[in-house]
């Protein structure tokens, strides 16, 4: 393909494969995942353990009066039944924002929420204890859209939250009033987006074994934050985190599903205390849906200023978001929603109001693109609309806009590098587009189409959800008498390549061969905390720690290899498997010498790497300065061609030309992986995925009817990676996984518009939704645009 | 989903003998493929302690070319009847069927006899067992309201299957096996407009063979109305048989599939024969569809979309096949 190709490094000119960064290769874990033999949780052998199951609730709203299990735990084989007797500790992601019991307490408030948990001799003694488990519960007022649970006479899901709004949120940038007065073009469109969810394709699971003899808990799970899910657990359990390990084996996919700590990670945990031994709870496709955390239905409102050349002069947003039963990462995703309005392009105001609200549905939570990706499809798909009023082409209206790095945004995110320009360029050429206006036509139903969008996001975020004071990312490294050097790190691999990553930034620094490399992940017994996979921070942070450590670690083997060779340290050529005198080749000694001089007085070695944003990079003082601060913002740009069957409504994504700025690839492979996953997942949003409630309860809650595309959907997919350097990087590198899926949406929009002259705004594009829009009557006074082509 | 409940299996060596174990027992369930079965089964919407697997039945499995007629054992499965050369050649819209169910690993495993027997789907009903208990279940299992239709005494599941408009298109015959012996029907009659029990078929009756005429200059064809391009059961479903004699319709046979509770066989098209293909015509079976169709709200895409759309499936391939016989 066409990632940049490089001369390898071959240090030593010894070594056969390539090792460093900037190598195209596999994933290091990828083999296992094709042949088998990858052991996710469910996998796990865990003799004696007991099935858990969940007793889910069948009411959207409702107070909880009792939860009766007597009989339940008289049936034979039931060892234990955990309520919300168990754990009256509230937990959540956010610290400030923490309402949610691992089990109902009180009250009921979505379908689906647990109630009770029972361990179990087998599966079916689950499902017949689950039947014999009975509530009493007193009905309440349901809301299942955010307009109703907003009005006056509304019960409050949260008592504290008055219209059952968890958080409002009004910022303003630059003057936006003045921003208005000074545009020529001024519109305003309403965009509806519907909720989606992950479909990670490992269905949820969890193993929990409670060491009664030492009051000790191991937890293996399905998560993305080790990290947290650890002091929920703490805080849940009332147990020292000193008496808990956390491990996570081979993970497939999360999406964010599991970037919080999930209910059943605690209520497996509170199952094993129980019945003091080992439980497995695994669970249904359905479940996940139910557990869900995805991304919220939004209503937005969007309007913008334009002059008449295409300059942006104000944007105003207003965006409601359904966010569910409980607070998760909502005040994250609604302050998200506005704060990357900036980066993007160049816009000198921007007012935002946002409002999070409660509702009785499964909670949305933190999905991949987290709190951009709707906002994106509103503005990109207004700028198109205006640009074509204005005459403008899309390309020429966003290279109006574009920043130029280093800057600063209005709301105080610092801009290091910035590539949109050459992504952009790649894109045009690429896709033929100045050549498009030849491509439609014919009389027949099949019309094809093309569309841009752009898209961004961050690299990690800048301020952690938990401030500790600790640094960002830390990873060691450790080297002992077999000369092996082993990689400790906290960072999760969901099949994103983190543990790649982190090998190659070793291998890089240190000049070795992999197979002299192992990575152990993501144990609390072993590797260092780290905060999590999420907001596409581990390359960023856990890459410069990873960097950090091996340049640590290469200093101590230099010292020794001077002392082997008896020169001063100056004078030695490091090889990475061998050293030797600077000018004298033949006076060289291999590693193991060089590790065995490294180890005489002091044992093994252990260093350790860190990464920390500094405080300039945690955003500005302003009101909601802080809001989406990150040391770098991963750009992207791309072109949707489509087939539009005007008939049927049926919309074909034929084929997409995405260009990435992720900084430096340190793996080209991987990168385009990302991209293609992150283009394929939006389309997915785009064409086909939504959740369906009826009375709260999800109808759609299986992967036959909640539509993921197939590989028949899949278009071809050219990546193109712009490596534009950032300084802060490791080894330059940004995020590449996230902000490609922005633009899909208004990109697959437009390219509708140019098949058959109907702009759609609400998500998803399905055939009878477009079916709707080719034959609504046009608007009074709009111009058809078959004329309109007719007159250009 | 939940794991398989428990079920003896018996593995009969002929068809007569599965037609005694079934009667044997009256919880039982034929087994071929089990696509359609075992999920249904591991989602708690079938009551069976035994399952009859049908998979050792070699005379189940055969194909014969009888010269004016294809005979298809039930037991043949979807991919090697979408791969078979006759069926190819002779029978487009049968392949094409076939190939337009599910994925390739479905139809590895499944049965023509199995999508002829499919059970009636909706939203209400294809749901989990908890699912299903919270929303105090449905008038096809346990429940006493149609929640697609809350005033109706019916019950409006679909049928789903995309095989049997191809083969109703083709005047296919059923043969079936009962304790009296072999009784032959068109297959239309194997079919009745009702979402609870859909198939005319006695307890201990067994689906045979279904018989194929071979006959010439007939073009046909299978389109297929979905969001997704695989895995999705059919939102509308059209097969088309279209015999050309010059520039006016010889023969016109059109069904449809997923728009009502049984595959639907477009009546009132004998009328164009002799006639060419005008818009008059085109209008006649537009007309005709429209009255064959009665989609309901079984799936979560909107039924007046479905009811738009499938007019326009079974125009377009009529269109389509009068041009590939011109």
């Amino acid at each position: 393909m066409n990632a940049p190709d490089r001369d390898l490094h071959r240090v030593g000119g010894a070594l056969e494969a390539p090792r460093g960064v900037g190598v195209r290769m596999p994933l290091i874990d990828g083999v296992e995942k094709v042949n088998g033999s990858a052991r996710y949780t469910a996998d796990l052998p865990a003799q004696g353990a007991l099935v858990g199951k969940i007793l889910r609730s069948p009411y959207a709203h409702a107070e909880l009066l009792e939860v009766d299990v007597r009989d339940a735990l008289a049936l034979p084989g039931v060892v234990g039944i955990v309520t919300g007797e168990h754990c009256d500790v509230r937990y959540g992601v956010i610290p400030i924002a923490q309402n949610e019991f691992p089990l109902a307490r009180g009250r009921l408030r979505y379908v689906g929420e647990p109630v009770a948990a029972i361990a179990a001799i087998d599966e079916a003694t689950a499902n017949a204890a689950l039947a014999a488990i009975r509530l009493k519960v007193r009905e309440l007022p349901a809301y299942f859209e955010a307009a109703d649970a907003r009005k006056s006479d509304t019960v409050l899901l949260h008592d504290n939250k008055k219209g059952n709004l968890e958080r409002e949120v009004h910022h303003e940038f630059g003057d936006s009033a003045a921003g208005f007065a000074a545009a020529d073009l001024i519109r305003e469109e309403t965009f509806e987006c519907a909720e989606i969810h992950h479909a990670m394709m490992e269905p949820n699971a969890a193993l929990a074994s409670w060491d009664a003899e030492r009051g000790h808990l191991t937890l293996w799970s399905v998560t993305q934050v080790p990290y947290y899910v650890h002091t929920s657990l703490a805080q849940c359990m009332k147990l020292d985190p000193a008496y808990i390990r956390v491990i996570k084996p081979f993970v497939g996919g999360g999406f964010g599903h599991r970037v919080e700590t999930l209910n059943f990670e605690i209520i497996v945990a509170l199952l094993a205390r129980e019945v003091r031994g080992t439980v497995r709870l695994l669970q249904t496709r359905e479940e996940a849906f139910l557990t869900h955390r995805g991304r919220p239905q939004s209503h937005i409102r969007m309007k913008l200023g334009l002059t008449r050349d295409g300059r942006m002069t104000a944007c105003e947003a207003e965006v409601v978001q359904r966010g569910g039963a409980y607070g998760g990462y909502g005040i994250v995703s609604i302050l998200y929603a506005g704060a990357l309005l900036n980066g993007l392009y160049d816009i000198p105001a921007v007012k935002y109001d946002g409002y999070r609200v409660y509702t009785n549905t499964p909670p949305c939570g933190a999905m991949r693109g987290h709190g951009t990706v709707n906002v994106r499809f509103a503005f990109e798909s207004l700028l198109d609309t205006m640009a074509a009023e204005l005459g403008l082409d899309a390309f020429a209206v966003r290279r109006r806009n574009l920043l130029s790095a280093p800057t600063e945004t209005i709301n105080g995110l610092k801009i290091m590098s910035y590539g949109l320009p050459e992504c952009l360029d790649w894109v045009e050429q690429a896709s033929g587009w100045r050549d498009r206006a030849t491509r439609s036509g014919g009389d027949g139903p099949i019309k094809r189409g093309i569309g841009i969008a752009c898209s961004h996001f961050v690299s990690g975020s800048a301020k952690p959800v938990h401030f500790t004071g600790q640094p960002h990312a830390t990873i060691a490294l450790r080297v002992d008498f077999d000369g092996a050097i082993t990689i400790l790190t906290g960072a999760a691999d969901i099949g994103q390549g983190s543990s790649t990553v982190v090998t190659q930034v070793v291998a890089e620094v240190l000049g070795v061969e992999h197979r002299r490399l192992r990575v152990i992940a993501a144990d609390s017994a072993l590797t260092p905390k780290d905060n999590g996979s999420y907001s596409s921070r581990v390359t960023f942070m856990v890459g410069n720690a990873a960097a950090d450590a091996a340049r640590k670690l290469k200093a101590l083997l230099v010292t020794a290899a001077a002392k082997r060779l008896q020169v001063p340290e100056a004078e030695v050529d490091w090889f990475g498997e061998a050293a030797a005198v600077v000018g004298d080749p033949t006076r060289q000694i291999p590693f193991h010498d060089i590790v065995e001089e490294a180890l005489v007085d002091v044992g093994m070695l252990t260093v350790k790497g860190l990464f920390t944003c500094p405080v300039e990079f945690q955003g500005g003082k302003q009101r909601g300065g802080a809001v989406g601060s990150t040391m770098g913002f991963s750009y992207a740009a791309q072109a949707v061609e489509v087939s539009v069957d005007a008939e049927l409504g049926k919309v074909t994504v034929e084929k997409v030309w995405s260009a990435i700025d992720c900084g430096f690839a340190i793996n080209p492979m991987a990168v385009e992986g990302q991209v293609q996953g992150a283009i394929w997942m939006g389309m997915g949003q785009a064409m086909s995925e939504e959740t369906v409630y009826e009375n709260g309860r999800h109808k759609a809650a299986s992967l036959l009817e909640y539509r993921v595309p197939t590989i028949v959907e899949s278009p071809d997919i050219e990546v193109h990676i712009v490596e534009s350097i950032d300084p802060n990087g490791p080894f330059g590198a940004k995020e590449a996984s996230e902000g490609p899926l922005s633009g899909v949406m208004s990109a697959i929009a437009a390219a509708i518009e140019d098949a058959v002259g109907t702009r759609i705004r609400e998500l998803p594009f399905t055939p009878d939704r477009v079916f709707d829009a080719i034959h609504r009557q046009p608007r009074a006074g709009a111009s058809a645009p078959a004329a309109e082509q007719g007159a250009a | 989903m939940s794991a398989l409940p428990d079920f003896r299996l018996l593995r009969p060596a002929s068809a007569r003998d599965a037609i005694l174990l079934r009667g044997a027992h009256p919880a039982s369930r034929f087994i071929a493929g089990g696509t359609d079965l075992l999920p249904n089964m591991r989602r708690g919407l079938v009551d069976a302690e035994v399952l009859i697997e049908l998979a050792g039945i070699t005379e189940l499995r055969e194909l014969q070319d009888q010269g004016d007629a294809l005979r298809i054992g039930a037991g043949v499965t979807l991919a090697t009847l979408a791969a078979d050369a006759t069926v190819r050649e002779r029978l487009p819209v049968l392949a094409q069927a076939a190939l337009a169910v599910a994925g390739p690993t479905h139809r590895h495993a499944a049965t023509l006899g199995g999508n002829l027997c499919l059970d009636t789907r909706c939203q209400y009903y294809n749901q989990s067992e908890d699912w299903r208990r919270g929303n105090s279940y449905c008038l096809k299992r346990v429940g006493d309201t149609c929640r697609v239709a809350p005033k109706s005494k019916r019950c409006y599941a679909a049928f789903s299957g995309d095989v049997a408009p191809a083969l109703l298109a083709l005047d296919a015959e059923a043969e079936i096996l009962g304790p009296g012996g072999v009784r032959r029907l068109p297959l239309a009659e194997l079919y009745r407009d009702d979402g609870m029990a859909a198939l005319a078929l006695g307890a201990d009756e067994l689906l045979l063979a279904v018989t194929v005429p071979l006959a010439s200059n007939r073009f046909s064809g299978y389109e297929k109305l979905r969001v997704r391009g695989a895995i999705d059961f059919p939102l509308a479903g059209v097969a088309v048989a279209l015999a050309r004699d010059g520039d006016v319709i010889a023969s016109l046979r059109i069904a449809c599939t997923g728009v009502s509770s049984r595959p639907e066989l477009v009546a009132g098209l004998d009328a164009l024969v002799g006639h060419p293909l005008d818009d008059a015509a085109l209008a006649t079976i537009e007309r005709g569809v429209r009255r064959a169709i009665q989609p309901m709200e079984t799936t979560t895409v909107s039924v007046p979309y479905r009811r738009r759309a499938t007019p326009v499936l079974a125009k377009r391939l009529v269109r389509r096949l009068w041009d590939e016989g011109g």
